[in-house]
């Protein structure tokens, strides 16, 4: 039995949360008496400020050296009060997280009674666990002041320059063979009626005359190794040069892959019926009136939410049901280009928008706005009824219901038909491979949380920003590029950084090494070492994640994760069940 | 690093801590940089931490943004000044900038508040709570909401009420009233002692300046202050006959000796004992109170409560000896006393130099009143009196003579009725009881046989130019004699000083004593101080009352040995609140009208010298105290500052401006909101039941005002809501084209959030276009649709209330069966649109900052240099730049600390 503990207990309302659905009270009476317990009690908000100043007022009084908050998801507040135990001089791993919102409060919304008896065994665990908690430091690692940036999008790009600008060493890498990206095709943007030609030429000058970034194009990762602030990547260039970086940091910057339309879908296949991009093109290069099939065009149907917003259906079992984001924007601006060359030639030229929501949010609108003053038709489309796009020789015809006009039937004649076609996430089978950066439902890469760290993933020191994270103009895509920027920055300049100590510890005498443990690493954490005659398993330590598969495949018990000890673990189940038993 | 670079404060200064702020602060801390950041407001964390939920995980608001709030707060490098404005930035040539800034006065010192909330708890003021968007109501002493960093209490006061600005010895009026519509009527009590001990009596005889200043008057009439006065002090002293405190615990041994035993040196002897020196005062008259016992009439205010008033001041071991006249202030020195105050008043009847003044039955006012006071007058029943004189002094022996059975009694004035400095309600006062006016005459002589007066023959007056004080001079009209029989004069035509003792002594101008305007010291000895009618010539009570404390606080240094510099506590009155700003706010309160002092019958208030004022109920009191529009925001009734456990309330607190260096500035103050009430039609403002976006997430907040999703008119639980978007949005009629950009998706989660709280209520959206673009969005919408969730799409065009209550939503109906559309619904959500918050431009030289055409701040290059503005070194994080979600303000938040670190590398070398 483990020694004599002085533990603090300290149940959240969570504003009504928890206390809606939990009697945090009842929670906090029942352990008040607990041997190990000094104080148990209740606060509104535990993570507020001023709850934080009491808490730590009290453990420095009442000298308490385990600490137990019964709150929110650990995801959320465990390093609030980590730091918190931290300047109430108590060492950040003697506290435990017990969840009682995600996993009680909010899953037992109906039964306030189960759900406080229920809360009490989990927080007596918790206590167990604490009781049986050890001092531990951090690990604290060198990192490298050099980062690695994936994907020469104008994202990447300019996330290459800041982090540059900063003094960090830059290697910027393209699967092209052209540093750029999809700015290349775009053509003049909106609002900024910028080209994007013309940005990533600047942005490539900056980058060519900057003495912290190396530019290689043509490159892939063929490999990483190592862990945060000190990675080992593999890069393979033209020629099937491979060059090893190390680096304290990933960037990726990979972007997007715009959707192609099925056969069909949308009269895609047809002459005429062309995707946005295509259409910025011709409008770029046009230096009279717009021509089709040596004919001036003169009805243009534009279709909006091509491969976006979709709903599943038996042709689409796996629909894009998120929306794109870009496509409102740029196709209403396209709008307003065709005016200002309907203006430049006299060739007048009928638009019409067939649209589901037009989405030019915030400062967007008066796009929209001068798109509907210049004369552009908007038709309102419902998912249950497409627009239909029918060919005949040349002619393309429209067909779709205009809910204006009591769901009249149009029939629109055009010359061209223009599909918004939405983003869709980088195939990049390789790439997922090696990083393993989770990705979101929608496919694209996976932010650990999308307002409290947006730019961070699972895999710490690896960034995600851009368009890989999900689908965002240009000027949005460049803001989380330097966001993340900011976030590799923090990372990198302190030249350090502290590890979780969580993770797996070898018991030198039971180890044989038999490799299962290596065996069942995801990380490649675990290494075979002599000891004297010995063979055993040694862990990596900044490269283990404390995730565990090595303890169950132990067949000696010779490794366990601290933090997660066969002790604590034994101890917890026997709490949790100790009213279950005494009743 | 260079040399040639200015030291900086900071590296970095961020302005506003909401979320882009504390955000960039954190980016740019964690990155190494000494991090200032500047709020506004008393705890950080902007409107986003007042919200329920986030769209569209739902998390709540609280666990998104505490942990910002705490990162910022607890990061090593970063500072946080909390209700801190920044005034001025200028760039310097270095490219660092000089910033100049000043932290409000908050009245509470933020490093010893604990955040307790008992100040809160106390607080006698309420006001709208802009925190729950005005919902419910807040107390003045707050502590902004439940999350605050820091968690530190704040007062608000927008300017010294009018009252207590007015009142000489500003006397809290504000904070009695307060503190009888609490019930709590003894606090209100102590609290009038803390600047005039002399409550009873002024609760009958103040003139009430206040009451003319009071802001009310704008609206219907004045708060009764006095009768609230009344009413408490006649509460208190039937409570306690006797004061309930004695002598301080800390005597001192000095003496101090006071001459006359008026207002004026019975309030120094008051504030002088409770600092612990022992008093003496002396008193040439047999008993103490000087014109409050002598010159006031009965039936204003009676001897009793001049007793009782006394006793305030006895009851701290004051000794009062009467019968003493004393003639030198240096003898008294030398029988011991370390200091005097002289405060003999003015009660010295001036006479008018013509023939007959002496013949028995010309007498002067006080003589009059003071003999009429102790029941010494001569029997006038059934005789004619005549009062010679126009002010207030003139009115109470006529209205006394009145009471004694005069047959007639006339006052003489040589003005007219509009030229009297009389209170025009003293002069009703007196028509009212029957005493007539004679205007436009004036005594030439009095006439008399055997020594005793017969009558009184006068001229004619006319008016003519007017003389220094505006009145029109009176003239005589020459051969205008005639002769009116009387049987007594009265002559009320003014006072003078009493001081032929000390015109020698002290030194004097025209009778008055002269002493140090501000400190009431005399030049020839400085341990001799005068004060009170003396000085100053016949004023009001309450004048006198204040000489007094002044003369006790400085003359309190002086025993001490400290500098008479110090400010006196009117040194720190704010300035006088605008009492039109308050009449603007004030502008929907429904009239309410005044609760009067009740008055005795006009038959008998002839006949007795008893109060003819009656005092107010309880009731009464406490609803005319309800009249009071807390011009000043706090009230200061000083319980705060009674219950704080940390002492640490300091009403003297001022402004603290600071001027510092900076290495770079980012600004990230966020957005306005647009008042939905600019949509007359939609009837926000007029109609209880339609609300704004931001309430309904107050509703839905788990720190819910309500702790319920209620609707604000009646309470009752919502059953058909309509939810309508765009109100201010992509509308060229309140000059705002741009799309909120976060309205669809906070209202589609307000949908879900409120078919969770009521299952069986039907949520109705309202729109143009669902705009759910981000991550996870468009999923979150469908889901709502999924729920039950109707969506219509249509603009409404008018919210109307229908009889019983609810509100009938006219919409134009774009799908569907077209045309209008009219629904029944019984609360209305309107999703507001949003203003740029301009305040930054002014911190800068005029056009010195770039604002784009909508008059936010300009990036200017939105695709490759987010965050950057048109002054180098000047970065732009957030909804400052247009709004946006907390996503993308996170991510540009992000952008801007990038910019500002890459700028200090390249100006700082760091």
């Amino acid at each position: 039995m483990a020694q004599k503990r002085r533990i603090g207990v300290y149940v959240c309302h969570c504003g009504g949360n928890i206390s809606d659905y939990v009697n945090v009270e009842e929670v906090a009476d029942a352990v008040r008496n607990d041997p190990n317990v000094v104080v148990s009690r209740t606060h509104m908000f535990t993570c507020s400020d001023a709850a934080q100043q009491e808490m730590i007022d009290e453990i420095k009084e009442k000298q308490l050296d385990g600490l137990v908050i019964a709150s929110c998801s650990p995801k959320l507040h465990m390093f609030t009060f980590r730091g918190m135990s931290e300047r109430a001089n108590l060492n950040q791993y003697q506290y435990i997280h017990v969840n009682l919102r995600e996993q009680c409060s909010w899953v037992h919304t109906n039964d306030k009674v189960g759900a406080t008896k229920k809360g009490i065994h989990l927080l007596r665990a918790g206590i167990a666990k604490c009781e049986l908690t050890v001092p531990l430091n951090a690990i604290r690692i060198e990192t490298k002041p050099r980062v690695l940036v994936v994907g020469a999008g104008v994202s990447g790009m300019r996330a290459a320059i800041s982090l540059a600008d900063m003094g960090l060493a830059v290697f910027l890498i393209e699967r092209e063979a052209e540093a750029g990206g999809w700015a290349l095709q775009t053509g003049k943007m909106g609002p900024e009626a910028q080209d994007g030609t013309d940005v990533v030429a600047k942005l490539l000058t900056r980058i060519n005359q900057h003495e912290n970034i190396m530019l290689h194009t043509s490159a892939e990762v063929v490999s990483k190794s190592g862990s945060i602030g000190d990675f080992n990547v593999s890069v393979r260039l033209p020629g099937d040069e491979t060059v090893s970086l190390n680096v304290g940091a990933i960037v990726v910057t990979t972007g997007f892959e715009p959707y192609t339309p099925q056969t069909d879908e949308y009269g895609w296949g047809a002459p005429g019926v062309i995707p946005l991009k295509d259409f910025r093109q011709m409008l770029a290069e046009a230096d009279g009136p717009l021509m089709h099939n040596g004919k001036p065009v003169r009805d243009v149907a534009f279709i909006y939410c091509v491969g976006s917003r979709q709903l599943k259906s038996e042709s689409c079992p796996e629909p894009n049901s998120y929306c794109s984001r870009y496509c409102c924007l740029a196709t209403t601006y396209t709008a307003t280009l065709l005016h200002d060359l309907e203006q430049k030639t006299g060739q007048p030229v009928n638009q019409y928008h067939l649209y589901r929501d037009v989405r030019t949010y915030g400062a967007l609108e008066p796009i929209y706005e001068k798109a509907r003053t210049g004369g552009a038709i908007f038709l309102r489309w419902d998912p249950s009824n497409p627009p239909q796009v029918t060919t005949e020789g040349d002619q393309l015809t429209v067909k779709a219901k205009d809910h204006l006009l009591g769901g009249e039937e149009l029939e629109i004649g055009a010359d061209l038909v223009v599909l918004a076609t939405g983003m869709r996430p980088r195939e990049n089978d390789t790439l997922n491979d090696i990083l393993k950066i989770p990705e979101s439902k929608d496919g694209f890469y996976n932010e650990i949380h999308l307002k409290l760290r947006p730019v961070e993933t699972m895999i710490d020191g690896v960034f995600i920003a851009g368009t890989a994270q999900g689908p965002k103009t240009l000027a949005e895509s460049v803001a989380s590029s330097l966001a993340a920027v900011a976030k590799t920055g923090g990372l990198l300049m302190k030249g350090y950084v502290d590890l979780e100590p969580l993770i797996a510890k070898v018991d030198t005498d039971k180890c044989i090494w038999c490799g299962e443990c290596l065996k069942a690493c995801p990380y490649g954490a675990i290494e075979k070492v002599n000891v004297g005659e010995k063979e055993i398993a040694f862990v990596i330590e900044s490269m283990c994640k404390g995730a565990g598969p090595c303890v169950p495949v132990c067949p000696h018990n010779a490794i366990e994760i601290e933090g997660f000890r066969d002790d604590q673990i034994t101890a917890m189940i026997d709490a949790s069940i100790k009213e279950l038993e005494t009743k | 690093m260079k040399t040639d670079k200015q030291k900086t404060d900071y590296d970095v200064m961020v302005v506003g801590a909401g979320t882009a702020g504390m955000e960039t602060a954190a980016s740019l801390g964690d990155m190494g940089y000494k991090v200032l950041l500047v709020e506004k407001k008393s705890s950080i964390g902007g409107k986003a931490i007042l919200l329920s939920k986030v769209f569209p995980t739902l998390d709540c608001a609280s666990c998104i943004i505490t942990p910002k709030m705490a990162a910022a707060a607890h990061h090593p490098n970063i500072d946080v000044k909390v209700y801190t404005e920044v005034d001025e930035i200028t760039r310097n040539t270095d490219g660092s900038f000089a910033v100049e800034m000043h932290q409000k006065a908050s009245y509470v010192d933020f490093d010893a508040c604990t955040g307790c909330g008992q100040c809160e708890e106390i607080c006698t003021v309420t006001v709208p709570d802009e925190y729950n968007y005005d919902l419910v109501t807040r107390r003045v002493a707050h502590i902004p909401f439940p999350q605050a960093v820091p968690k530190t209490a704040v007062i608000d006061r927008r300017g010294e009420a009018p009252c207590t600005f007015t009142c000489p010895s500003n006397v809290k009026a504000s904070g009695y009233i307060s503190l009888v519509r609490a019930g709590r009527y003894k606090e209100a009590f102590n609290l009038h002692l803390q600047n005039a001990p002399l409550v009873g009596s002024l609760a009958r005889a103040c003139y009430a300046p206040c009451e003319s200043d009071c802001t009310r008057c704008g609206k219907e009439e004045t708060v009764h202050i006095r009768g609230i006065k009344r009413f408490f002090s006649d509460y208190y002293y039937e409570e306690h006959p006797e004061p309930e405190y004695g002598p301080v615990e800390n005597q001192l041994k000095t003496k101090v000796a006071i001459v006359g035993s008026g207002p004026a040196g019975l309030s120094a002897a008051f504030y002088l004992a409770r600092n612990g020196h022992q008093v003496t005062i002396f008193e040439a008259e047999t008993q103490a109170g000087g014109m409050l016992r002598t010159a006031i009439p009965a039936y204003r205010l009676p001897n009793e409560i001049v007793d009782r008033d006394i006793k305030n001041v006895t009851a701290l071991g004051v000794e009062i000896k009467c019968n003493t006249r004393v003639k030198s202030a240096a003898s008294l020195k030398k029988e011991g006393f370390d200091a005097v105050f002289v405060a003999t008043g003015a009660s010295d009847e001036r006479n008018m130099g013509i023939e007959g003044e002496d013949l028995e039955g010309v007498m002067g006012c006080m003589k009059f009143l003071r003999e009429t006071k102790i029941g010494d007058a001569p029997d006038i029943k059934g005789k004619t009196v005549v009062v010679v004189g126009g002010g207030n002094s003139a009115m109470d022996p006529a209205r006394s003579a009145i009471r004694m059975g005069a047959k007639k009694v006339i006052i003489m004035y040589r003005r007219t009725r509009d030229e009297m400095p009389a209170h025009s309600w003293e002069i009703e006062g007196a028509i009212d009881e029957g005493v007539e006016l004679m205007e436009l005459a004036n005594p030439k002589q009095f006439v008399g046989k055997d020594g005793k007066l017969e009558g009184v023959e006068f001229l004619k007056m006319k008016l003519g130019e007017p003389d220094d004080s505006g009145r029109r001079r009176p003239e005589v009209i020459e051969g205008s004699e005639s002769t009116l029989p009387v049987d007594l004069v009265v002559l009320a035509i003014g006072l003078k000083p009493s001081t032929t003792d000390f015109v020698d002594e002290i030194e004097s101008e025209w009778g008055l004593l002269k002493s140090n305007e501000k400190t009431l010291q005399t030049k020839k000895d400085p341990s001799i101080f005068a004060g009170g009618d003396c000085v100053t010539n016949p004023t009001m009570i309450v004048n006198a009352i204040a000489q007094g404390r002044r003369a006790a606080f400085y003359m309190d240094l002086h025993l001490k040995g400290e500098s008479l510099d110090a400010p006196f506590d009117t040194d720190f009155l704010l300035e006088k609140t605008n009492k039109d700003a308050v009449l603007e706010e004030a502008k929907d309160f429904k009239p309410r009208s005044p609760v009067l002092q009740p008055m005795m019958p006009l038959d008998e208030r002839k006949k007795t010298f008893d109060c003819y004022e009656s005092v107010m109920t309880e009731e009464e009191a406490r609803q005319e105290a309800h009249r009071c529009m807390n011009c000043g925001e706090c009230s200061q009734c000083m319980e705060c500052v009674n219950v704080c456990p940390a002492f640490c309330i300091d009403f003297k607190m001022t402004e603290r401006p600071r001027s510092l260096i900076v290495g770079a500035v980012v600004l990230s103050t966020g957005y306005e909101v647009l008042d939905p009430a600019a949509k007359e039609l939609l009837g926000y403002g007029r109609i209880p039941d339609v609300i704004d976006g931001l309430q309904m997430d107050r509703l839905l907040a788990p720190t819910r005002p309500y702790n319920s999703v209620l609707r604000p008119s009646d309470g009752k639980e919502p059953e058909s809501i309509a939810i309508v978007l765009c109100n201010g949005s992509r509308d060229h009629t309140v000059c705002n084209p741009l799309c909120c950009r976060i309205g669809c998706m906070y209202s589609v989660k307000h949908a879900q959030l409120v078919m969770g709280a009521l299952p069986l209520a039907d949520v109705t959206i309202y729109y143009i276009d669902i705009r759910a673009f981000g991550k996870g969005y468009d999923e979150f919408y469908e889901q709502s649709k999924g729920m039950g969730v109707e969506f219509v799409k249509g603009k409404a065009s008018r919210i109307r209330q229908l009889e019983n209550g609810n509100m009938e939503l006219q919409y134009e109906d774009m799908e569907g069966e077209g045309g209008l559309g009219k629904r029944e619904h019984d609360l209305v959500v309107l999703t507001v649109g949003f203003l740029p918050n301009t305040e930054a431009f002014g911190l800068f030289k005029p056009g010195e900052l770039e604002a784009d055409e909508h008059q936010y701040v300009r990036e200017i290059d939105p695709i490759s240099e987010p965050g950057r503005t048109n002054i180098d070194g000047l970065f732009a994080a957030g909804a400052i730049i247009g709004v946006r979600d907390i996503p993308d303000t996170v991510l540009h938040a992000g952008a801007a600390a990038t910019q500002a670190a890459t700028y200090l590398k390249q100006t700082r070398g760091k």
